[in-house]
């Protein structure tokens, strides 16, 4: 139940109790919502607050998770961003992902429903600019925003018990990719070389929620060209 | 060096620790002991510090050898544990001689025994921590439940330490009938009055699809009205998540890190012990916290 608001980057937030020691918050804005979230977040990060032990940012909320030895205080929140104006200006990472697009495996499920064909699809797919809204619900699964309508396609009846790593699947009016091989009830229309996540580093990815992504289709050749030189 | 062979790894047996914070926001869940009161007495009967890893064993703990003379501990779930066919005491320091043959049966009472092995375990730790997440392969032993075959290796401690058993008052009786308390969570006003009273008296029964993910709840409740939408949130181990088919799934140590059905609630962390103690067709009821 909503417990409050508090000040954080020149807007208002709705505060919820998810827990004991964890803190849901929501921008009160009607515009820009990833924007406001992703720059929070990034002050939040680089503020160090004590006791902040995870924050997720996600679609519409900021979720803070703090160690139970701290206390939450919505005071000292407010206190790093003293600032009225919010700041959504910075600096936006952009990668450009290769997909190969004769890999997907449910393209004859998403030409029916879309009602275009597999080179329209990809033609759509591949010439948007997406934004990293956020990583979740496993491991490095990344999901974008910005798909265009035309090509968004429900997710399958039956999820598929694997789903390999590196897949490009539509669910919903949503893309996004499979860092790691899980289960999952996307539309997969691609497979890339990338791969983003590693747990064995300290920084498991390079990207981060608000990164800008662009795909590039690449044939089956230059993927098996380049999985075979990344060995 | 300490050592231990796995000869038999028991149903479900993982290397966990307090669990591994700050990369929930690439997706990573928090893993860790399921039940963290266990997990803290049985560190504590070893003289081991909190943050080593011990060895959590589900519903049937499998049969160990001992290759040097070690002090361990059991705390948790009663599995009729023997050493070399002798009963041994839970909640007490235990002095094990290097051949000893450490054996478990299946769980009495409770659902998750603890084993505590005294000294500095030589794992390594992935995104800085021991824990085993089984649905990502990764940490603990090779990212997985632990097999036959088998060995923990670790530093024995050379200070001087004193054996000591636990006093009765601090070992919970675990329960296959608990009621748990929430905190009311943003979503819990999507439910009407009535369903708030029938959520509060309905009798949940534990499924045996529960695991480290969540712990998966039926009975006969069922939401009347409208199903509403919500966008994918933040969560955590102890949201009380509320799908369409009205069958309760309260998120535990490997549970996802966001997630799109209402979160009616959020059990209490000290609650949440007792909850993993639970065996599966255990049944539990919800109060509200105040």
């Amino acid at each position: 139940m909503e417990s409050g608001s508090l000040h954080l980057n020149g807007i208002s937030w709705s505060v919820f109790r998810l827990g004991e020691t964890a803190w849901l918050l929501q921008p009160k804005v009607s515009e820009n919502v990833l924007e406001h979230i992703h720059s929070a977040s990034d002050l939040l990060e680089r503020s160090k607050i004590d006791g902040l032990q995870d924050i997720i940012p996600a679609y519409d909320s900021i979720t803070l998770i703090y160690d139970s030895q701290f206390k939450y205080d919505p005071g000292k929140i407010s206190e790093i961003s003293p600032s009225r104006e919010p700041h959504l200006s910075r600096e936006k990472n952009i990668f450009e992902i290769n997909v190969c697009y004769e890999l997907g495996m449910d393209w004859n499920e998403v030409e029916v429903k879309t009602g275009l064909s597999k080179e329209e699809v990809i033609s759509i797919h591949s010439t948007q600019n997406y934004t990293l809204a956020m990583m979740g619900f496993m491991p490095g699964f990344i999901f974008l925003e910005g798909l265009d309508d035309r090509i968004a396609v429900s997710r399958k009846e039956k999820p598929r018990i694997k789903v390999p790593s590196g897949s490009v699947g539509i669910g919903g009016n949503q893309t996004g990719i499979y860092s790691l091989e899980s289960p999952g009830g996307w539309q997969i229309i691609g497979r890339t070389t990338e791969s983003f996540f590693d747990v064995k580093k300290t920084l498991p990815t390079k990207l981060k929620a608000g990164d800008r992504i662009r795909f590039k289709p690449i044939s089956k050749e230059e993927f098996d060209k380049v999985v075979a030189k990344n060995g | 060096m300490g050592k231990l062979v796995v000869i038999d790894g028991g149903l479900f047996t993982t290397v966990q620790d307090a669990g591994r914070f700050g990369f929930r926001k690439y997706g990573v869940p928090v893993s860790g002991v399921m039940d963290n009161s266990a997990f803290e007495l049985v560190n504590s009967l070893v003289g081991n510090s909190p943050e080593t890893p011990v060895l959590e064993m589900t519903l049937k703990g499998g049969k160990y050898r001992f290759e040097s003379d070690s002090v361990i501990a059991l705390t948790g779930a009663n599995m009729n544990p023997t050493v070399n066919g002798i009963s041994v005491e839970l909640n007490s320091s235990l002095d094990i001689k290097s051949g000893d043959i450490l054996d478990f049966e299946y769980a009495r009472r409770g659902c998750r025994c603890y084993l505590g092995v005294r000294g500095i375990w030589e794992i390594e730790k992935i995104l800085g921590s021991y824990s085993t997440y089984n649905e990502g392969d990764f940490g603990g032993i090779e990212g997985r439940t632990l097999q036959k075959g088998d060995q923990l290796h670790w530093k024995e401690i050379q200070a001087d330490f004193q054996s000591y058993t636990s006093s009765r008052e601090e070992i919970p009786y675990y329960s296959s009938k608990l009621t748990v308390e929430f905190i009311p969570g943003p979503e819990w006003n999507w439910l009407s009055k009535k369903e708030q009273d029938k959520f509060l008296s309905t009798e949940f029964k534990i499924s045996s699809e529960s695991n480290r993910m969540g712990i998966r709840l039926n009975s006969d409740f069922q939401i009347e009205g409208k199903k509403r939408e919500m966008v994918s949130s933040g969560v955590i181990p102890g949201i009380i998540q509320l799908p369409p088919n009205g069958s309760p799934i309260i998120l535990m140590k490997d549970g996802q890190t966001v997630g799109g059905y209402p979160r009616i609630g959020k059990v209490l962390d000290i609650h949440l012990n007792r909850l993993a103690q639970v065996q599966p067709n255990g049944t539990i009821r919800f109060k509200k916290s105040d």
